[in-house]
């Protein structure tokens, strides 16, 4: 129920939130904030699961809710709850609140429709995160577009509409090929079994041809790259966030690709473990490439904000080469770099709205020595910089790290490749240090005439800003919790698949032992 | 023809009384309101007619025989209490319409209403249609409706207080469909010639006994059944028949273009439907390969098209030939049950949807029409966003009627085919059906087409959410509609969402057939 209500608090905020516009008139924010911490006080509960090992709990759920819903195709109302997708929604929720808490002054016009919007975005977030039936994945799937395109569209710069609808129309057109492998899926299933269900844990056991399976997988597969991005379909990125006001892009960088690489991981490789792993050496190879030609874009931008959606390319691209490494390490790596993608990014793209909405502008050849007249942001920033190009001691570190630790294993040269990348991001981020925040302040700039827009960071942005990156050191110093909650899942997903490769003996005994190794790390404190 | 049998055709009894009754009404005692509610009264009671015909089947047989001409069972009873309730609706929309545009008090030459008279013959043409079991029914019905349509298509010339330009694009439409429905019907008549010749037979069970020998050997029924079938695709605009649909819909009063889009499909779907399944054509692969044929051009042709037009009636116009060509794909796996469940759901998404987005285009321009007649507006606007049948008078509709713009936002949404609404169950049938049928081209054109239609339903959407004028807000910028409108689009866009989130009602109404 505890999930349920999670949607149902989110839901009813946004409607509440937009009604009230009329009554009181910057009252949608507090009633945003308000319904964020009743979902985060509702995700509390699950903490009692964190420490207990999973044969305790029995089955790998740790909650779920299930209702008949269509039972015309044998489609219920199922949510669940592992520790990967626990993880998943605490950085929702989490980040939630972050964008929310880092606007809180920005949105000037129709303040009630935007907290409508950022409210039902989340609410389709947290669904696709907990969802178990696959038709109500796809449903929540696509509920989280439409507002998230509101977002782009009303509230965004010079050229939204483009960018709405290019982000759209590719996210959409991908998840119809989704749709048809799910039904696809469900219909071999129910030709085999005599059984019409759309529920993952029946589905798993499916038995499908290898050409089918292939072509379903892929069907997938396209839908989940899409929203990674990765490098054919990257393109909608750039612009939707450069477009975004800074609150759609900190939900889009922090929450939104992440459901493509949480697809990726809960549903594509279970499902059709042997053709994920034909096609593993692809989809590395997919994923080294989008690190180094993200890097190098990222490289060549003016635009601050092109800058940062193109690290993020590269940076999902690392996500992309360790899930299908198909190695318990690398995976780990994988959930551990969505999660602190999720921070830098979010945190990068705050900060580079709030230089906006300070200097208005975003354009590196007109910005220099900003450091001189906003000292405190540009400390954070730097701070941020760092961590994206993944200094040590910083959680982007340990994600990439640990990724191609993993994944080296599997395949050395296309690791080796994506390694390149990290001196790509380097370079594009001390990059933008230097041009924006180092050198001689530009004239324009010099004189602080409107005192009052030039104002370093607030004491509400600072604390927003801090306590991310108080939880990038964090994990950057302690990362075994974390690994910890993600294992269960991680550890059955890899199990499905070396099920299916008796040829593989070898590499995944090895593999266990590794796991051993990371998972009695933390036993002995 | 025995009492069992005349209570079986209790629908088509009580719409023909209407119609006599609202004949001798109207020539003793002329008023709008009062038409309005007689053709109301009729509709409803026909509807709830049908009910009480479905009753008694489930008790006793599970179809009529009604003369050897009609055939009543529950699949042609849901379509006939679809087009009743459709017809409901238009009823309302057209009050809207004429209300102002067909003033006898303001023109004396106004004569609103025949447009009920009309109406409702053409109602009884559909539903007679989606009983027929007999080329001669078949042929009745058809006629019937077209017939009814031509003047209701050319009403904007009724009364003379409707703009110069709108009475001229209103001939027009009524003309060309005039011509081409001619052209069509004698297609048809010769189709259905050829299959005489070839089987002996008009009914069409009296067909089916002798498809055995007929099917694979005789090209004179196969082209019989061809005739017959452009004749169709005519009424359905399934590409390459379609050239007459953008201009007529565009040139029509707005409430018969929702009629035509919606009655006169619906009840044509419903005939193939029957007509198939009993003579089962579906084994005929030639038969297939041309509706596939067509269905994958209409997809892409409709939606390609659409892409390109600023005025939205032809925009939904185009649409709704993709829509067809969507609905074909279901079409043709239909010999299993799960065929024509997923027809019917479709047909219920898309006559939902389209006739509310045609209600909110027609209550808009409406309203609008009403302030040129009071002189607030100018009569022959020069600006695209001054004219009401453009995008451009769209723009940032949210913001000025948040409710309008809403409910047209949802008709939107369900026919681009996103969750929460019809659409997508709509959709979501079509793809099971495909994958059922393995039909992968006809996939890959319907996902082709999805991706399409998104890009100007989008368009669309987001022109209305569009901020630029929030600065010269004026009061007068909101649209003002009347309260049978908006009860018509609550009831709308209610069931479009009620639908879309609980498929299971729907679903089981349609399995209790």
């Amino acid at each position: 129920m505890t999930l349920l209500a999670i949607i149902i608090i989110l839901f009813a905020g946004g409607i509440i939130a937009w009604l009230s516009e009329r009554y009181l008139q910057k009252g949608g924010r507090w009633i945003s904030l308000v319904s964020l911490l009743l979902a985060a006080l509702l995700l509390v509960n699950y903490w009692s699961y964190l420490g207990t090992p999973q044969s305790v709990s029995g089955g790998p759920w740790w909650d779920s809710l299930q209702a008949a819903w269509i039972p015309r195709f044998g489609i219920s109302f199922h949510l669940a709850v592992d520790g990967l997708s626990f993880l998943m929604l605490t950085l929702t929720i989490a980040m939630g609140i972050f964008g929310l808490v880092m606007t809180w002054n920005d949105i000037n016009f129709r303040r009630g429709f935007f907290y409508f919007n950022f409210l039902w975005t989340l609410a389709g977030v947290v669904g696709v995160f907990t969802a178990i039936d696959l038709f109500l994945f796809f449903f929540f799937w696509e509920v989280m577009l439409i507002p998230m395109l509101f977002l782009i569209a009303v509230w965004g710069y010079e050229k939204r509409i483009y960018a709405a609808i290019k982000f759209f129309i590719f996210t959409q057109a991908s998840s119809l090929l989704m749709l048809i492998a799910i039904v696809g899926l469900a219909y071999i299933h129910y030709r085999n079994s005599g059984q019409l269900t759309f529920n993952y844990n029946e589905l798993l056991g499916a038995e499908l041809t290898a050409n089918a399976a292939y072509w379903l997988m892929l069907g997938f597969f396209i839908a989940f790259i899409v929203k990674l991005p990765a490098l054919p379909f990257h393109t909608w990125l750039p612009d939707a966030h450069t477009q975004a006001p800074t609150a759609g892009s900190i939900l889009l960088a922090a929450i939104l690709l992440k459901t493509g690489a949480y697809g990726l991981l809960r549903f594509n490789l279970p499902l059709f473990p042997e053709s994920s792993m034909a096609f593993a050496p692809v989809a590395m190879t997919i994923g080294a490439i989008s690190v180094i030609y993200g890097a190098m874009l990222a490289f060549a931008q003016r635009d601050m904000k092109r800058l940062v959606a193109y690290s993020s390319v590269s940076h999902m691209g690392f996500v992309l080469l360790g899930l299908y490494a198909l190695d318990t390490i690398a995976v780990q790596g994988a959930v551990m770099q969505m999660i602190a993608h999720g921070l830098s990014t979010a945190a990068l793209f705050a900060l580079v709205g709030a230089l906006q909405h300070r200097l208005h502008t975003r354009d590196m050849q007109q910005l220099g020595g900003v450091w001189a007249i906003l000292p405190k942001l540009s400390a954070v920033a730097l701070f941020f910089a760092i961590a994206s190009l993944g200094l040590p001691g910083l959680g982007n570190f340990v994600a990439e790290f640990t990724v191609l630790v993993g994944s080296f294993r599997s395949n050395h040269w296309i690791t080796a490749l994506a390694a390149i990348g990290l001196i790509g991001a380097a370079l594009y981020a001390l990059l933008m240090m230097q041009r924006v925040f180092f050198g001689k302040l530009r004239n324009q700039f010099e004189s602080p005439s409107e005192s009052g827009d030039t104002a370093d960071l607030s004491l509400r942005e600072s604390c927003a800003l801090l306590s991310l990156a108080l939880l990038l050191v964090v994990i950057g110093l302690r990362p075994q919790p974390i690994f910890n909650i993600s294992e269960p899942t991680v550890t059955q997903a890899i199990a499905e698949i070396k099920a299916v490769a008796p040829d593989q003996n070898l590499l995944s005994s090895q593999s266990q032992r590794q796991e051993i190794l990371i998972s009695t790390g933390d036993k002995s404190p | 023809m025995n009492a069992q049998e005349l209570f079986g055709i209790l629908p088509l009894l009580l719409v023909s009384a209407g119609i006599v009754i609202l004949l001798l009404q109207v020539s003793f005692w002329r008023g709008h309101v009062g038409a309005l509610a007689t053709t109301i009264i009729t509709l409803v009671l026909a509807g709830i007619s049908c009910f009480w015909v479905a009753g008694t089947l489930s008790t006793g047989a599970s179809s009529i025989q009604v003369t050897g001409l009609l055939l009543v069972d529950h699949t042609s009873l849901f379509f006939a209490l679809l087009l009743l309730l459709t017809a409901i609706a238009v009823c309302i929309m057209g009050y809207s319409y004429l209300r102002m545009r067909c003033n006898p008090k303001v023109n004396s030459g106004s004569y609103p209403e025949e447009f009920y008279i009309l109406l409702l013959l053409a109602m009884l043409g559909a539903t007679t249609l989606v009983f027929a079991s007999h080329f001669a029914t078949f042929f009745l019905g058809l006629e019937l409706i077209s017939l009814a349509l031509y003047p209701m298509l050319g009403f904007a010339v009724n009364g003379d207080l409707s703009p110069q330009k709108e009475q001229l694009q209103s001939l027009e439409s009524a003309i060309k469909y005039l011509l081409l429905s001619a052209l069509s019907t004698a297609l048809g008549l010769f189709g259905i010639a050829l299959i005489y010749s070839a089987s002996g037979s008009l009914s069409f069970s009296g067909i089916a006994s002798h498809m055995t020998e007929l099917s694979q050997t005789s090209t004179l029924f196969a082209t019989g059944v061809t005739l017959l079938l452009i004749s169709v695709a005519f009424k359905l605009s399934l590409v390459p028949f379609h050239i007459w649909t953008p201009d007529v819909y565009q040139g029509a009063p707005t409430p018969t273009t929702a009629l035509i889009a919606t009655v006169g499909k619906g009840a044509v779907i419903g005939f193939l439907l029957r007509f198939f399944s009993t003579l089962d054509l579906y084994e005929s692969q030639v038969l297939i390969d041309m509706l596939s044929i067509a269905a994958v051009a209409s997809m892409l042709v409709g939606n390609l098209l659409a892409l390109m037009q600023t005025n939205i009636k032809r925009l939904l116009a185009y649409s709704s030939i993709g829509h067809i060509g969507y609905l074909i794909v279901a079409f043709i796996i239909g010999k299993s049950t799960f065929g024509t469940e997923a027809v019917i759901y479709y047909l219920v998404a898309y006559i939902i949807t389209t006739l509310g987005a045609f209600a909110v285009v027609g209550l808009i321009a409406d309203s609008v029409e009403e302030k040129v007649l009071n002189g607030e507006y100018p009569e022959n606007p020069t600006l695209n966003s001054e004219n009401p049948y453009q995008c451009d008078f769209y723009r940032g509709l949210l913001w000025r009627s948040p409710w309008l713009a809403g409910c047209m936002a949802a008709m939107l949404l369900s026919l681009a085919g996103i969750p929460l609404t019809i659409g997508f169950i709509g959709k979501f049938y079509i793809f099971t059906a495909g994958i059922e049928g393995q039909l992968w081209i006809l996939l890959a054109s319907v996902v082709i087409g999805s991706a399409l239609g998104l890009f100007y339903y989008l368009r669309l959407l987001l022109i209305m959410v569009q901020r630029d004028n929030i600065v010269t807000e004026e009061p007068s910028g909101s649209v003002q509609i009347a309260t049978s409108g908006n009860l018509l689009l609550i009831i709308l866009t209610g069931a479009l969402l009620v639908f879309g989130i609980f498929p299971q009602l729907l679903i089981n109404w349609i399995n209790a057939l």
